[in-house]
């Protein structure tokens, strides 16, 4: 933690100065659009006007909003609020699901950091398991975020390691360690975006504005540790399988051709819980606290452990530590 | 004849009413000493749980720890044993069953409860028939150690273990018997590196004991079969 770019971040979201980039384009698109609409042929088939049913009327009326939304960290609470309440009321109409989005900010003095134990950790992926339930992860891509390497005891080399296996674990002469997405302190995958739809929050995480991105898959390629996943097909999950416990910049929805990572459950952990996969890792492997507390388990165990990271040389600086016993 | 019948049946009916319902042992972990909280683990998860299945994941019972501190001196507590086996953590918590990680073992005390013959006397049996009486048990980290059952337990009271110096303890503060030898590993779970913490990050921390996640007969964790491969990209690489 040399660096901490989060202390720079200004905590209000309607200033200007948070994004380098004009972002009154979608604002310029809504009002050119809003004037065309009524006469445009091309513009029919997705206008509420000529809908079927009173439902699908207003899944498109709802819909056509969302195309003069603001960037999320320029929207005034009001704004917020009427998002979440469009989003919701989408999830109901398309889906018939009761979801909860919410908009939780980050709490003060407060800078979440991980620590993952490689002598406990088995590789049995119940994180894994755990975390496609918590995040609405896409059933039928098989998105996981989280990775977990077999390796030969003795080094860490990630081009050796497995991370496909799938026999009984753990393996005699082997080790175990996980992969997810680090939130760095120093992200190189911030920068790179074009539109500025990602970020970090003051508490560390790095989250997506789902309907701010583009797609362009930038970011992906910036990441050093493959954290970040693109939706090629807007993503599956059963209706009794939604996890209706959301936050805006989480698990919410996801459409097709966005990006989306581990945002170490922001859902959760905002609101005092551990994230999914700390929670469920059945042999205690995983250990999720705040930097900031020199009272928090994630400080004894930098203190007391023999610790280290992946790819420091990058000098990415991730609030992620190995450690072993 | 009948009427005696009827009076027989109904009297027994109230008598079996009265008891309870429910037949079984007075188990000391049925009963919460004085000092004991009711330690809600997580009211989100247990509304929502609430509403999926009812009575699931409401409280778990927690003791303090005594004679370690957490980080930074803070005093922690520990969730206790639980006797019926589909309240607290040995059912459910956060978004998975854990039955593999969490040893069932009050399920297995009730099915096998120690007092059914150990009742406050000697029992006396061959020794090559005392296997034969604790099937249920594995002995593996007494064939390992060499240790004999009065090792761990008291010989006077099969409820309690014997410490080292003389002292007992109860199942609840089995953390004080598995420190003798294991010092290191209770050092790093006083500290929060070794084993789970049940409520969140922040807040009071409840953390659960050893024979929650270690069989004390058999405390190495099983080998099993993982949860399902991811469809990698790039399988063999870590860079896309």
């Amino acid at each position: 933690m040399t660096r901490d770019r989060t202390a720079e971040l200004p905590e209000s979201p309607d200033d200007g100065t948070l994004l380098q980039k004009p972002v009154d384009r979608r604002g310029a698109l809504g009002l050119l659009v809003g004037g065309l609409a009524a006469g445009a042929a091309a513009l029919s088939a997705c206008t509420p006007l000529n809908a079927a049913t009173p439902k699908e009327r207003e899944i498109r009326l709802l819909e056509w909003e969302e195309f003069t939304q603001k960037h999320y960290r320029r929207m005034t609470e009001k704004e917020r609020a009427e998002t979440i309440e469009r989003l919701e009321r989408l999830a109901k109409l398309r889906d018939n699901q009761d979801v909860t989005i919410a908009t939780t900010g980050a709490q003060p003095g407060v800078l979440f950091g991980y620590a993952f134990n490689i002598s406990k950790c088995q590789g049995f992926r119940n994180c894994v398991e755990a975390c496609i339930n918590e995040n609405n992860l896409d059933r039928r891509a098989g998105t996981q975020y989280i990775r977990i390497f077999e390796m030969e005891n003795g080094v860490v080399d990630l081009d050796e390691a497995n991370p496909t296996y799938q026999h009984e674990v753990p393996t005699p002469g082997h080790f175990y360690l996980g992969a997810q997405c680090f939130q760095c302190a120093d992200p190189p995958c911030v920068p790179v975006c074009p539109v500025g739809a990602t970020w970090q929050e003051p508490d560390g995480i790095v989250v997506i504005d789902y309907d701010w991105c583009v797609g362009c898959r930038a970011c992906m390629a910036a990441c050093p540790y493959w954290a970040r996943r693109f939706n090629w097909d807007a993503p599956e999950v059963p209706r009794e399988e939604v996890n209706p416990d959301q936050h805006y910049l989480g698990n919410r929805a996801r459409h097709k051709g966005c990006m989306e990572k581990c945002t170490f459950c922001i859902h959760r952990t905002r609101k005092g819980r551990l994230p999914a996969c700390a929670e469920a890792c059945p042999t205690g492997a995983r250990v999720f606290g705040n930097l900031l507390d020199p009272n928090s388990e994630i400080r004894w165990v930098l203190a007391n452990k023999h610790i280290f990271r992946l790819k420091e040389e990058l000098a990415t600086e991730p609030r992620f530590w190995y450690f072993s016993d | 004849m009948r009427r005696l019948w009827a009076a027989a049946t109904i009297t027994c009916l109230t008598i079996w009413l009265s008891s309870g319902c429910r037949e079984g042992h007075q188990v000391r972990w049925d009963q919460l000493p004085p000092g004991t909280v009711l330690v809600p683990v997580d009211s989100a998860t247990a509304a929502r749980n609430a509403a999926l299945q009812p009575g699931v994941l409401a409280t778990v019972p927690a003791v303090p720890v005594v004679g370690w501190t957490g980080p930074g001196g803070r005093p922690f507590e520990m969730a206790r044993r639980t006797a019926a086996a589909d309240s607290g953590p040995a059912r459910r918590f956060g978004t998975i069953s854990l039955t593999i990680a969490l040893r069932n073992s009050a399920a297995a005390l009730e099915q096998y409860p120690c007092t059914s013959c150990h009742q406050g006397r000697r029992v006396i049996m061959r020794e090559k028939r005392i296997a034969d009486a604790h099937q249920n048990i594995r002995p593996v980290h007494p064939k390992q150690t060499g240790a004999k059952c009065a090792t761990c337990h008291a010989a006077d009271n099969v409820e309690l273990l014997a410490l080292e110096n003389g002292d007992h303890a109860t199942f609840d503060q089995v953390y004080e018997l598995c420190a003798q030898c294991h010092f290191a590993q209770v050092a790093a779970w006083a500290g929060g590196a070794h084993g789970k913490r049940l409520d969140g990050w922040e807040g009071r921390r409840v953390v659960l004991a050893c024979t929650a996640c270690h069989d004390p007969h058999r405390p190495a964790i099983q080998p099993r079969i993982p949860f399902r491969a991811p469809q990698l990209e790039r399988a063999r690489s870590h860079t896309p």
